[in-house]
């Protein structure tokens, strides 16, 4: 199984993807989401609904607000999209760590274990449960992380062992800590922590629009943690997330600095007009 | 803690799980080794190990975590698939300042199941539960 956000951003791509970079199939990658709340639940939810949609696995996805709207339209983004195989999705609302613990920690007992489990906004859960500021006790956050680890490690014994053939179960995590005076080295070290037990990276930068589209835009960078790039690398592999203003959405790659976009999209931009050649994308 | 490190304390306990199978002795080059690798924990580490502080707990659904009895006398869990205690030493010593691999808790583990000297326990799955989230102990 390829890495699941790679999946997503070639499903949601806007036309044919020539890179060829991928990740070695069944090498660990769970991966943490690193960016703003909204564009971090979008990628997850993406995540979610490309696994059980395009990759039929069941998906546990942890969050403690339920999905009020979504920046994104499916339907718009993906025209035929069947959406009956989102029963593969399990959301699951806890509302404490101690809950979102014992969830996760019972996931052994379950008869049909999930293949894909996804946390929304976990440093949600590391708050509430305590005062002070998360960088002053690492220990919660390795807990959370060791554990989803070692539940993802046992769930893939178990499938491997049902002949499943749907690959190791993995798991994503957002989290985006907020530290006081916004210490960028507190949140490093947090990361740190964390990217002890995941593998890949994937950071989501804001670009400033004109505020004319109405469009959206972030700078998507995958990159591998310390355990992987000797497989993977040390280049960040980029993409470009935007959200239209009817919520259709499009990842589109970044090569060389350039974003590949489809030949018939003439996109206007600050430093001119931009065409690209077909001969690029086949 | 670079992966080089790491690759090299997995095939250390490699060797002493090969060593020990054979001999049922650590010859003085591996204690060496380990401690030069782990540091001050690696004797006290060994010394958990002496006393059989280390218990293997396993579920019927197969799942498996490591308790490990400290000093102190109290209980602490660690996984079986990474390497996590939450014990303060590893909180400060590898988390926060990145100088260890392990603390002596979690080498005790690693040592105990390379040399076969885990004590077993089985418990229900919903113990087992309880056990991994942290909110109980198998049997203290």
């Amino acid at each position: 199984m390829a890495d699941i956000l790679e999946v997503v951003f070639r499903r949601f791509a806007s036309g044919p993807v020539t890179s060829d970079a991928r990740l070695p199939p069944d090498v660990e990658s769970n991966t943490v989401v690193h960016g703003d709340r909204d564009s971090s639940r979008c990628v997850l939810f993406l995540a979610a609904v490309t696994a059980a949609t395009d990759l039929g696995l069941k998906v546990l996805f942890f969050t403690q607000t339920p999905f009020e709207s979504l920046q994104v339209s499916l339907r718009g983004s993906v025209p035929g999209l069947k959406l009956e195989a989102l029963k593969n999705v399990k959301f699951v609302y806890a509302k404490t760590l101690e809950e979102f613990l014992e969830d996760v920690a019972s996931l052994h007992e379950l008869d049909s274990p999930p293949s894909l489990i996804i946390v929304d906004d976990l440093e949600r859960y590391l708050h509430r449960s305590r005062g002070g500021t998360l960088q002053d006790d690492l220990s919660p956050v390795a807990h959370v992380a060791a554990l989803l680890h070692d539940t993802a490690a046992f769930l893939t014994q178990i499938l491997h062992g049902r002949g499943e053939n749907k690959g190791p179960c993995k798991f994503i995590v957002s989290f985006y800590p907020e530290c006081d005076g916004g210490e960028r080295q507190a949140a490093d070290l947090l990361l740190s922590v964390l990217e002890r037990y995941l593998q890949v990276r994937c950071t989501l930068d804001e670009v400033r629009g004109d505020g004319v589209t109405g469009q959206k835009e972030w700078r998507v960078y995958l990159s591998a943690t310390r355990p992987l790039q000797d497989q993977w690398g040390v280049q960040a592999r980029q993409w470009c997330l935007v959200v239209q203003s009817s919520g259709a959405v499009e990842f589109r790659p970044v090569i060389d600095g350039e974003q590949e976009i489809p030949e018939e999209q003439n996109i206007s931009r600050e430093e001119g007009d931009v065409e690209t050649d077909n001969k690029r994308l086949n | 803690m670079g992966s080089c490190l790491l690759s090299v304390a997995e095939q250390l306990f490699k060797d002493l799980q090969r060593t020990y199978t054979q001999t049922k002795h650590i010859p003085d080059d591996l204690l060496i080794a380990l401690r030069f690798v782990f540091g001050p924990c690696a004797l006290q580490a060994l010394d958990l190990v002496e006393k059989r502080s280390v218990k293997c707990v396993t579920s019927p659904s197969g799942r498996k975590v490591f308790q490990v009895l400290g000093g102190s006398g109290r209980l602490y869990t660690c996984y079986s698939s990474c390497h996590y205690c939450p014990c303060p030493a590893f909180s400060f010593s590898v988390l926060r300042r990145n100088e260890s691999l392990m603390c002596k808790h979690l080498l005790a583990a690693c040592l105990s199941q390379a040399m076969g000297l885990c004590q077993q326990e089985q418990v229900s799955d919903q113990q087992m539960t309880h056990v991994l989230s942290g909110q109980t102990e198998a049997n203290t």
